[in-house]
């Protein structure tokens, strides 16, 4: 009898350590390796219910629902947490990218619809609070939009205040490579090509390896145009997985 | 291995046989002859009263239709111009038979339609009682108006007596004998629902929703009594439920069954396609066949634009720097299915595409593609962002007029080049519009094709909105050898449309089908025209009336034959 006890122990010291969000969100990691998609979101709701700002929660959901394509449930969740908690900032951020995850799904104009409302509530989520995450996300936003429609500048303002952020963050992260790459691809949307090579080059020395920022600077004229183009396209899905937020910390 | 894998085989072989397979040099040339031959007119879209006119207009801009047909019976198609314009006249060009034509509307009786409140869209000639001539069809967003042809250049105002008295906001007319009973049947397709915008009682009639709207005219079909007369059996062929914004109805046998099938082209929303049940009803099979797109449908053509002897289906959307829709070019699969394949073949991008007509511009046996575009070419500024700012708009009720923007002198996808492609023979088409003459930048609608000297190369007419008509003369050289055949049906209805001809000449086989308006606010010959590049010789060739009967016939190459039914070659 003596053996049994201190497990039971352990168990009700670790149940006590983790807070009711936790353990719904690990509930919800194992519903989604075991593909059932359905308690996986209610298990994700439940998690998100309890800590609302949890941004790998928020982005961890939004990739079960990008799996089961349940993409209007996604968005009405977020409309409720967001109400419930105003306050937020990572809430409104993933509820704007609860958006950007259905316009692949879309037809042409409502991802007009959805792109405008996503960048509603990415800026509600900057005026909370001013992060390289979503000062990012709203820059990079815009430059999805075609030119006629002018906001690659909104873009390019939005991607240089980023680029100060991490620029005057001390650890350097993996991600930061996004910006010179978005930056770069906004300076070219704008016309100044020249500003678009300094900061991919810029980029390049900091990240050699990687891949994006090596494709730009080979690439010239309609093949770079092409290169972008094809990059922004918004009928392809956008990766909006943020785990390199907290792996990256 | 499935047929989709074995396509997909085929196009992943694509680039080791572009070369083998490259045409034989010839290249494609037109030169626009309209007002030389005195055959360039100009059309006016309606003009609205009220504050919101030149939104209703805009959305009313997509007449301007063109039919081509031999009204006489010389020997010769002769060319009818729809105008939209208030008291407007249309126009009946007469082929004199030397590539000049005579405009004979007045005394043909056939100017009229373009009433205080009726619009008139698109036109079509069709022998609906079968006495050897053809009467002319003018649908209007109105009721539409049937003129019965009096064999002396005339013509008589029937529609009183013919039934067709419905008010429909019609865009599109097909004429075909679903039923196979041997008379011609009409389908419309109509874009708005049935209000009438000359006489708005309610603001709230535009798309409940821009990529899934449900709340357009869908279709309407008439049965053809056989006694002069028509009978709407829209519900009891299975149309009922389609309340699509229809902008165009493309008709074949898609399953080599002997029964014409429907396609439907809409815009802000879902495409559909019925199969004939051999019945008088309809299935559809959209969901198996094409799955359920969100694009902005705006034409269909229907041609074996592989020579694999099914037979393929082309729609035009919208693909512009706002909006990446990308045609579709379903190739029929065989199986029920059908596969987009216009990003593999290059014909995905025409920008704001309205007609595109399918026909074999150099005589090398494979159908190449003409497709017309652009809504609106005015000012330099752009309608796009100030639309978008309503279309943003949280809560906004799109249906309602009052709620869009006036578009005044700004453009609208403008000023675009037309896109001619070359059918290379590989499941891949070379655009070469320029080289062919034919880039111009007029706001396009129909295509009306027709070989107008009967020198055996296709020539064609485009119809631009609130711009003049051009007739493009095809002067390609060297060319190959061809045939064209005029069907007559005697048990199937007159004008043998649903006719199928099959022509084996070497390694070709190709087919064709006698259509009853398919494209875009356009109706094309009703011959049948075969490219045979440099075979001298035809193997075989047979036809397949829509009454069954199959008959193998041997004609002449380089010449136009003329084929009754139970008769053969007469001519």
């Amino acid at each position: 009898m003596k053996k049994p006890l201190p497990i039971l122990l352990l168990l009700s010291l670790l149940t006590g350590a983790w807070s009711d969000g936790e353990v719904r969100f690990k509930n919800a990691e194992k519903a989604v390796a075991s593909k059932d998609y359905p308690s996986a979101l209610s298990e994700f709701e439940a998690a998100l219910t309890a800590d609302p700002d949890n941004i790998q929660y928020g982005s961890e959901y939004r990739q079960a629902v990008i799996q089961a394509k349940e993409y209007d449930r996604c968005i009405k969740f977020f409309e409720k947490l967001v109400a419930d908690h105003p306050n937020s900032p990572n809430a409104y951020l993933n509820y704007g990218f609860a958006y950007v995850d259905k316009i692949p799904a879309a037809g042409t104009i409502t991802q007009v619809i959805l792109a405008n409302t996503a960048l509603t509530y990415f800026t509600k989520s900057l005026e909370l609070k001013p992060s390289w995450i979503a000062y990012y996300t709203r820059g990079n936003s815009y430059l999805y939009w075609p030119k006629i429609f002018g906001r690659a500048a909104l873009g390019v303002a939005d991607l240089e205040q980023a680029m100060k952020m991490q620029k005057a963050d001390s650890q350097k992260r993996s991600y930061h490579v996004r910006a010179y790459i978005s930056l770069g691809d906004g300076y070219w949307k704008t016309d100044q090509l020249d500003k678009a090579r300094a900061i991919w080059k810029e980029g390049l020395g900091l990240f050699p390896d990687d891949i994006q920022l090596k494709a730009r600077l080979s690439k010239e004229g309609d093949e770079l145009k092409e290169y972008i183009d094809d990059v922004l396209d918004p009928n392809k899905r956008v990766d909006t997985n943020l785990q390199e937020i907290w792996t990256n910390k | 291995m499935t047929r989709h894998a074995r396509l997909l085989l085929f196009l992943a072989l694509l680039p080791f046989g572009l070369l083998a397979a490259s045409p034989d040099g010839s290249s494609i040339r037109f030169q626009e002859i309209g007002e030389k031959v005195k055959a360039r007119f100009l059309h006016h879209t309606r003009i609205f009263k009220g504050p919101k006119a030149d939104v209703l207009g805009m959305f009313t801009s997509g007449g301007s239709g063109v039919a081509v047909g031999d009204y006489d019976n010389d020997g010769f198609d002769d060319i009818f111009l729809v105008d939209s314009g208030e008291g407007r006249k249309h126009h009946l060009l007469h082929n004199n038979g030397d590539m000049t034509f005579t405009e004979v509307t007045d005394a043909a009786g056939v100017s009229g339609g373009n009433d205080p409140l009726s619009i008139c869209a698109d036109a079509l000639w069709f022998d609906y009682d079968n006495d050897g001539y053809d009467d002319l069809l003018v649908a209007r967003f109105g009721t539409p108006l049937l003129y019965h042809n009096e064999h002396n250049g005339k013509f008589r105002d029937v529609t009183k007596t013919s039934g067709l008295n419905k008010f429909g906001n019609t865009i599109a007319v097909i004429a075909f004998d679903y039923d196979n009973d041997g008379y011609l049947d009409l389908m419309f397709g109509n874009y708005f629902k049935p209000e009438n915008l000359l006489d708005l009682k309610t603001p709230n009639v535009l798309p409940n929703d821009l990529d899934n709207a449900i709340n357009g005219g869908g279709v309407t079909l008439w049965h053809n009594t056989g006694k002069g007369t028509f009978v709407e059996v829209t519900e009891k062929a299975g149309f009922g439920k389609h309340t699509g914004w229809t902008l165009d109805i493309g008709h074949g046998d898609f399953n080599n069954d002997g029964w014409q099938d429907v396609y439907l082209a809409c815009d802000y929303g879902t495409d559909r396609l019925f199969m004939n049940n051999k019945d008088g009803t309809f299935r559809e099979v959209t969901e198996k066949a094409t799955g359920y797109d969100t694009k902005k449908g705006m034409n269909v053509d229907v041609a074996d634009y592989d020579n694999d002897g099914l037979l393929d289906i082309y729609v035009t959307n919208i693909t512009d720097e706002y909006m990446k829709e990308c045609n579709m070019l379903w190739h029929n699969n065989g199986d029920g299915t059908f596969t987009d394949l216009s990003k593999e073949t290059g014909t995905c991008s025409t920008l704001w595409g309205w007609a595109a007509k399918f026909a074999d511009f150099d005589n090398d046996g494979w159908q190449d593609l003409f497709v017309v575009n652009g809504l609106r070419s005015a000012g330099q500024e752009n309608y796009i962002p100030v639309l978008v700012n309503m279309i943003t708009t949280p809560g906004i009720d799109f249906t309602n007029v009052n709620n869009w923007p006036s578009i005044g002198n700004m453009s609208w996808s403008g000023h675009q080049k037309k896109k001619l492609f070359r059918n290379l023979g590989t499941q891949a088409f070379k655009e070469i519009s320029a080289e062919a003459g034919v880039d111009n930048d007029l706001d396009g609608r129909g295509i009306g094709l027709g070989d107008f000297d009967n020198d055996g190369l296709i020539d064609f007419v485009q119809t631009n909105a609130d711009q003049p008509s051009l007739l493009y003369h095809n002067v390609t050289q060297p060319h190959g050898n061809w045939v064209e055949l005029k069907l007559v049906g005697t048990k199937s209805n007159r004008d043998a449309i649903g006719a199928r001809a099959k022509l084996k000449a070497g390694a070709m086989t190709l087919i064709r089908e006698v259509n009853g308006g398919n494209g875009y606010s356009s109706q094309s010959t009703l011959r049948l025209h075969f490219g045979l590049g440099a075979t001298q010789k035809i193997d075989s060739l047979e036809i397949r009336w829509p009454s069954g009967k199959v008959e193998t016939v041997s004609v002449p190459i380089n010449k136009i034959s003329r084929i009754e039914e139970g008769k053969g070659v007469v001519k």
